[in-house]
């Protein structure tokens, strides 16, 4: 299996490459191979207490709004279509498609009977498959589950995870490989967001070939209590996971992880960055047209954009309540902020406020 | 109604009275703040050994009452439950440290439990045959392992006129193992809170974690205490099972217990804390507020729903909220933000 892994990863390297070609002409700043349309949408907590789904233009100005009946966490554009979905946050009992130019309601679809999403999803390349990160909540089950969008969204496949508490998925740059952190958190409805499982978690970076359903590759962080939630992949193939640490606050373990060339190791950002992060990262990504990388911490109120190959701290910035990142042209990158700031971070420049609105943005931007 | 109009008046005072530019607790000197967490450290330790010792009583007076039960013996248990419930409630803001390990917190206290797990693991307990032992406990879930527990076996209305009632045998080694494991809880944590002393004071982070954690206690009486069982959130219904501790009437000594709580082992070092940012003014407000809170006790030591059932009865239930809503405002709204402490809208949600 650890041969496949490598050899599947070294042939996902060299595709990434051609993708560098690609998006090296001011196309969409991506990382994924395609994306709609130019904006970036995430879910919204309103001042009076309810919830949306809204979208973004890159200068800060708000699109649409479109309201859902509960908060909703992360989702994905639907390739080579005006489609995005969303997912209600953990535990999550359905997922939106909405239209992303209007913000027009599509589909509503409910979780299996006994399962939950668990708030990300992401697509196949040619937009037809969408795979969901989700739960059983019974026996505590991570799944990914398969959806045909040809078909109204009917369930046409379970992958198994072997093991609990999935979050964020991705997809390599092969096209093929789902990258799926593993959080090893047990939880269950029944029991709000109680953690049931914090002694014997077994968090893992899960590597799932997408057309068989098999696991092909899982990298375990150096402790069981780093809560391997959320992960991104460069167009090079190279892949980075965020921890969340369950452990006491003032211990300071790493809390990124990155795989390349067949090696898993952990990234030390150093005690006084450490400090700024509580311990807790809410998003990860790498620039798809740079080597840099950007980190966003809610309880650390700190974003910080370093590069991948070596640790380096780059620029720093203090926003509090920030968790949303994706990547804009150029280089640089967006945070957004549960105080509905919208903030541009790079390498080189201080980061700056490009937006404030009256909303509170959830986790994740797509 | 007067008292209700200026009340809210006030609240409008205050949320407009914001300073945009505060800097950080953490940026304080700190070895000003390794004073503030020694102060806290050995309050809440005091409050901890209070718990550790009302919850030996709790097991001993269950063992005492099982072993020759009497009306008397279930009258002095019930007491004893409500001594150690009110001990917990006292400390039930910290949410960091000991606490969280093995979810202490959700040990002590399952709630809410809108499904009523409370219940339904009972009946599933008192069926079978095994023996109910400490392992039994520990491998059941939080739902068995708590005050919850206790209360439900003690004071449910249905549970006690059916044939599982106390002194019911199997009914009453599940409240000896219950009880026993709120003491080993009690005593550990107790303990343990010791052993963590140096980390806290040594670390300055723990000074935000500990104002935090008392504006979440606070956050939570308001909405989740108060006004969810008041009709004030949701769907606009009344009603004591949103409420904690509705099976033994309690849910309003116990918001009593969180207050009295919160002043003795949160309070002093956090005046110390706004004296020193040169809040003393503030300072004073929040010490102020803290007893028009505590006044409307021993008055409102009653159970809940008939406040809910009655207008009437409501309006001294509502005054005790718009207390507690100016409390809430002083503290995680005016003395917040002049502190720079933030709690977010993804900050405390754990994904």
């Amino acid at each position: 299996m650890h041969e496949l892994t490598r050899r599947s990863l070294i042939k996902a390297a060299l595709a990434g490459g051609a993708a560098v070609t690609l998006t090296g002409c001011g196309m969409l700043p991506e990382k994924a191979a395609y994306k709609g349309a130019r904006q970036y949408t995430g879910a919204i907590g309103l001042a009076d207490g309810s919830f949306a789904v809204g979208a973004i233009a890159p200068d800060g100005k708000m699109l649409w709004q479109s309201p859902v009946s509960t908060r909703c966490h992360s989702g994905c554009n639907r390739p080579g279509s005006a489609e995005v979905l969303f997912f209600e946050r953990r535990p999550g009992w359905s997922f939106y498609v909405l239209n992303s130019r209007t913000g027009e309601r599509l589909h509503h679809i409910q979780a299996g009977e006994g399962e939950h999403f668990v708030g990300h999803g992401v697509f196949s390349q040619d937009g037809r498959f969408l795979y969901a990160t989700a739960s059983r909540y019974d026996p505590g089950e991570g799944i990914v589950a398969v959806y045909d969008s040809q078909q109204d969204y009917q369930r046409v496949n379970t992958f198994e995870l072997n093991g609990t508490g999935p979050h964020q998925l991705t997809l390599h740059p092969d096209g093929r490989t789902l990258i799926v952190g593993l959080g090893g958190i047990l939880t269950h409805p029944d029991y709000d967001r109680i953690k049931l499982n914090l002694d014997t978690m077994k968090p893992a970076l899960v590597l799932v070939d997408s057309q068989s359903g098999a696991t092909i590759g899982r990298f375990s962080p150096s402790h069981h209590q780093l809560s391997t939630r959320h992960v991104d992949v460069a167009p090079d193939g190279t892949i980075y996971a965020a921890y969340q640490y369950q452990g006491p606050a003032h211990e300071l373990p790493p809390l990124i992880a990155r795989y390349r060339h067949g090696r898993y190791e952990e990234i030390d950002l150093g005690e006084s960055v450490h400090r700024k992060l509580g311990n807790y990262i809410a998003s990860i990504v790498a620039h798809p047209e740079n080597d840099l990388v950007a980190i966003a911490s809610p309880i650390g109120g700190t974003a910080l954009v370093f590069n991948g190959l070596s640790g380096k701290v780059l620029e720093q910035a203090s926003i509090a309540d920030c968790a949303g990142v994706e990547a804009l042209a150029g280089g640089d990158f967006l945070v957004s902020s549960g105080r509905g700031k919208l903030v541009r971070i790079g390498k080189g420049q201080p980061a700056r406020e490009i937006a404030s609105m009256p909303v509170q943005w959830d986790h994740h931007l797509v | 109604m007067k008292r209700l109009i200026s009340s809210l008046s006030l609240c409008l005072t205050l949320s407009l009275v914001i300073s945009p530019l505060a800097a950080a607790v953490t940026s304080t000197a700190d070895d000003q703040g390794t004073d503030y967490r020694k102060q806290w450290h050995s309050d809440i330790s005091t409050g901890y050994q209070t718990l550790a010792a009302q919850s030996q009583a709790l097991k001993d007076q269950a063992e005492t009452y099982c072993k020759a039960p009497s009306s008397e013996g279930l009258k002095q248990t019930r007491k004893a439950w409500l001594d150690a419930f009110l001990a917990w409630q006292e400390v039930r803001f910290v949410d960091f440290g000991p606490v969280e390990q093995g979810n202490r917190a959700w040990q002590f206290q399952f709630w809410p439990d809108p499904k009523n797990l409370t219940a339904r693991k009972a009946s599933y307990l008192l069926k079978d045959s095994a023996p109910v032992t400490a392992e039994k406990i520990s491998e059941s879930g939080v739902a068995v392992q708590g005050f919850p527990m206790a209360e439900y076996l003690l004071y449910d209305q249905t549970f006690s006129a059916g044939s599982n009632a106390l002194p019911a045998d199997r009914t009453c080694s599940l409240l000896v193992a219950v009880t026993r494991h709120i003491a080993d809880n009690g005593a550990n944590l107790a303990n343990d809170w010791k052993g963590f002393e140096s980390n806290y004071v040594g670390n300055q982070q723990y000074t935000d974690t500990t104002i935090r954690a008392a504006m979440a206690g606070l956050e939570i009486l308001e909405e989740r205490r108060l006004a969810a069982p008041m009709g004030l959130r949701g769907n606009g219904k009344r009603s004591v099972y949103n409420a904690d501790a509705w099976r033994s009437g309690t849910s309003l000594i116990a918001a009593e217990a969180s207050v009295r709580g919160l002043k003795n082992y949160f309070l002093p070092a956090f005046s110390s804390l706004l004296h020193d940012r040169k809040q003393s003014g503030l300072a004073q407000d929040i010490e102020q507020q803290f007893d028009e809170v505590l006044a409307n006790f021993p008055e409102l030591d009653r159970p809940m729903a008939p406040l809910l059932a009655d207008d009437n009865a409501f309006r001294s239930l509502q005054s005790l909220y718009i207390d507690i809503t100016q409390l809430t405002a002083l503290v995680n709204d005016r003395a917040a933000v002049e502190l720079g402490i933030v709690r977010g809208f993804n900050s405390s949600d754990g994904d």
